[in-house]
């Protein structure tokens, strides 16, 4: 299925091979392309190749064209301020500053920044068809807020028909900016009214139920879909956005997904959202951002959604955290993977392994979900087992599937965060990424003149002359002392003449020499029996 | 005597500002906050008890709002009514007759130009007996420090819309605590969290302007 295709049997709650993913990249497509948002949102080349480079790094299956619920009021007369991380804000609010709603028209394509949406949705449109394309118009409340200002809320107490007739205005707007985006291509027309999520169920219903509901049928004459987007606190609303019959209602994480779920299913309407913009996407990391789409698709289910962030994406939002979203979309295994690892260790069943690998052998673990189960873990397993026969009584390797809790621990102890991946000694060396044979033999042997070089190094020895009499002591030393001087070596001589001790280092007739070498494993901690095992199985 | 101040608690509740005010419908045509007020006055009712219906009409209204059982639009309505109130009062608090409980200095973060967070969170804090210095939106850290030097013991609130403006934030309170370490700011806003508190080294966290008040009137308790 194509993602226009996946867009549409989702919205429409027909059976999809994959969920949805429609990533709402607004001024942050200015970001990708190293512009401001200001630059972005006031110019269609830029808006063009803010959204191809989404397109290329987030593998879209649907895209709005913009994010910026200024362009209607901005038309109609706001004053609005500009920021370089931000979409404009509203400065001013022509129905507080003396104009009536008779001085408003319905705004035309050629008006304000409409020729830059529209011209860059048709750009869009004809070069990627198989994507489902957003048009996301100003919600007729939104609307009303930004050409009235915040006295709105109390107009609707003092003047209830002034307030439905400035709304009504509104969804007039708002229809014909749909018809517009409609025209130019759009599937999908996103009524995006977050300043809904301020009023109670009853005012909704009494101020923007009927508008919004008439909007919703006109999108459905253009045979288009469309979207009722809230964010906030809205939970108290979303009954009554639903009966408004749109195809899909999307929300932010201000509303648990299950609720907005149970809803839409029995309006037998589709929903979308709630990535966190700000904890995870923004301020996050990629598996962050991996955990709270798991998140969303456990709860969420296959019927009826669409994986999104709560509202616009914020411009900066590491491209990462999003690549990473697309990843496991993509990817079932890393699904897995991010499912078993919620049963994360805790922190003191984690093991310290900042000793790991110090062994004579080169020890290769291979983290992998399940080599029997997971096909790039196997040829990962695979790879490791073509080569170890090259190293052979020096290489040891070994396959943790992370479905044990055990695995999880040590994976968890080595930082260890994708599947499948090779760590050589104890450190990270191939992720996600299956290395050809002469690439794997390289790193073993690179790790093996290391592990030579600071043998060499570390390594602290002793003489030690056996005797029972100083006569037998005295005839070996020169001998000893003449060896060791000729060797240039650092090594301390030790006599031992006691009985006892003699025979303790396995000696019966004297006189002997026996060389002993230490090795310094730790000090001052106790390491696990892990780590002890590997450096008794030296002595073996 | 007590009716007026319970009929005042309950206009300030449901937001009834004035006998023409057709709001809420079922008071229609009675007294409202402005009428009863003033009969209070003449009636020789201590201001402060004048000022405690308004913090318990605040305080309901308030707590509604925290329980989402009422909105923005209500929350607005009894800050009006308050405001009527207030009018009448503003002699007493001139004359030190009715003392306030302390000052709280808030606005909007640098970069952010959002009002109306920070507008609620003042009206209810003010009807709570706060004096609020509003220093509006787009607020600098150097306007913040200008203020908390003319208000030396003040509480500082910051709000912030913004995932952007939330990261000023920390700035400002970085350059407050540096003068002024002994002043508390509170923090306030959509995109915000305790965890983000924590992490800018705010005082405190307010999700909703009930919170804001809670907390502030933890600081005089």
């Amino acid at each position: 299925m194509t993602g226009k295709q996946l867009v549409t049997a989702a919205m429409q709650r027909r059976p999809v091979e994959r969920v949805p993913w429609v990533p709402f990249v607004g001024c942050h497509g200015g970001a990708l392309i190293n512009v401001s948002a200001r630059d972005y949102l006031t110019n269609r080349q830029h808006i063009e190749n803010g959204i191809r480079a989404a397109i290329r790094s987030y593998r879209p299956d649907g895209i709005p064209v913009a994010f910026d619920l200024q362009i209607e009021a901005e038309i109609l007369g706001c004053n609005l301020v500009w920021a370089d991380e931000n979409p404009p804000a509203v400065a001013s609010h022509p129905l507080a500053e003396g104009k009536s709603l008779q001085d408003l028209h319905i705004p035309l394509p050629s008006e304000g920044r409409l020729p830059i949406m529209l011209g860059a949705a048709q750009t869009i449109r004809a070069e990627f068809p198989d994507i489902a394309l957003y048009g996301a118009v100003t919600g007729p409340f939104t609307l009303a807020m930004h050409l009235a200002g915040t006295d709105l809320f109390m107009h609707m107490y003092e003047d209830p028909e002034a307030v439905q007739r400035l709304i009504d205005f509104c969804r007039d707007v708002c229809m014909a900016i749909t018809k517009y985006y409609s025209d130019a291509g759009c599937d999908v027309i996103a009524v995006v009214d977050p300043l809904t999520s301020q009023i109670s169920e009853e005012q909704f219903r009494q101020f923007v139920a009927g508008p919004a509901a008439e909007i919703f049928r006109h999108i459905k004459k253009l045979k288009r879909l469309g979207s009722f987007f809230v964010c906030g606190h809205a939970r108290h609303i979303i009954q009554a956005m639903a009966e408004c019959k749109p195809d899909n209602v999307s929300i932010d994480e201000n509303i648990p997904l299950d609720y907005v779920r149970d809803i839409c299913a029995r309006q037998g309407i589709s929903f979308g959202g709630n990535l966190q913009l700000t904890i995870t996407l923004l301020l996050g990391d990629e598996t962050d951002a991996q955990r709270n789409a798991m998140e969303c698709l456990q709860i969420a289910g296959n019927t009826g959604f669409i994986l999104a962030p709560g509202c616009d994406l914020p411009y900066a939002t590491p491209p990462a955290n999003l690549k990473a979203v697309t990843n496991l979309l993509h990817n079932p295994y890393q699904q897995q993977v991010i499912i078993t690892l919620e049963k994360q260790p805790s922190a003191e069943a984690v093991p310290d392994m900042s000793d790991y690998g110090v062994a004579d052998k080169v020890i290769i673990d291979i983290i992998t979900l399940d080599s029997e189960s997971c096909a790039p873990c196997q040829y990962m397993v695979e790879a490791v087992k073509q080569v170890a026969p090259h190293f052979e009584a020096i290489v040891e390797w070994h396959e943790h599937k992370i479905k044990h809790q055990e695995s999880i621990q040590f994976m968890t102890a080595l930082m260890v965060k994708n599947i499948p991946t090779i760590c050589i000694d104890g450190k990270i060396t191939f992720v996600s990424r299956i290395p050809g044979k002469q690439e794997l033999i390289q790193a073993i042997q690179n790790r093996i003149n290391e592990k030579l070089y600071h043998k060499i190094r570390i390594r602290k020895g002793s003489v030690f002359i056996l005797g029972r009499t100083s006569e037998e002591i005295l005839k070996l030393r020169p001998e000893v002392d003449k060896a060791i001087r000729e060797l240039g070596a650092d090594v301390p001589v030790v006599e031992i003449t006691d009985n006892k001790e003699i025979a303790s280092f396995g000696v019966s007739r004297t006189p002997a020499i026996v060389t002993a070498i230490y090795k310094i494993r730790s000090e001052a901690k106790i390491p696990p029996a892990l780590l002890i095992k590997e450096w008794v199985k030296d002595l073996l | 005597m007590d009716e007026i101040i319970v009929k005042l608690a309950i206009c300030i509740e449901r937001g009834k500002t004035n006998k023409t005010s057709p709001y809420p419908p079922d008071l229609r045509e009675q007294d409202g906050a402005d009428e009863l007020a003033k009969q209070a006055i003449e009636a020789g009712i201590d201001a402060n008890r004048i000022l405690g219906a308004c913090m318990q009409g605040m305080q309901s209204i308030g707590e509604k709002f925290a329980k989402n059982e009422a909105f923005v639009p209500e929350l607005l309505m009894s800050a009006k009514a308050m405001n009527a109130v207030m009018v009448h009062l503003k002699p007493f608090f001139q004359s030190g007759s009715v003392q306030r409980k302390g000052k709280f200095i808030i606005g909007t973060v640098a970069g952010d130009l959002h009002d109306i967070g920070k507008k609620l969170v003042s009206m209810v804090v003010e009807g709570n007996g706060w004096e609020v210095i509003d220093l509006g939106v787009d607020v600098s850290t150097d306007k913040y420090l200008a203020a908390i030097a003319q208000h030396p013991n003040a509480i500082v609130g910051m709000s912030a819309l913004l995932t952007t403006t939330m990261v000023n934030m920390e700035k400002s309170i970085q350059a407050i605590k540096a003068k002024y370490p002994a002043t508390k700011v509170l923090v306030g806003g959509a995109p915000l969290t305790q965890d983000f508190a924590n992490k800018i080294h705010a005082d405190g966290y307010a999700p909703d302007p009930q919170a804001a008040v809670k907390l502030l009137n933890s600081y005089v308790a």
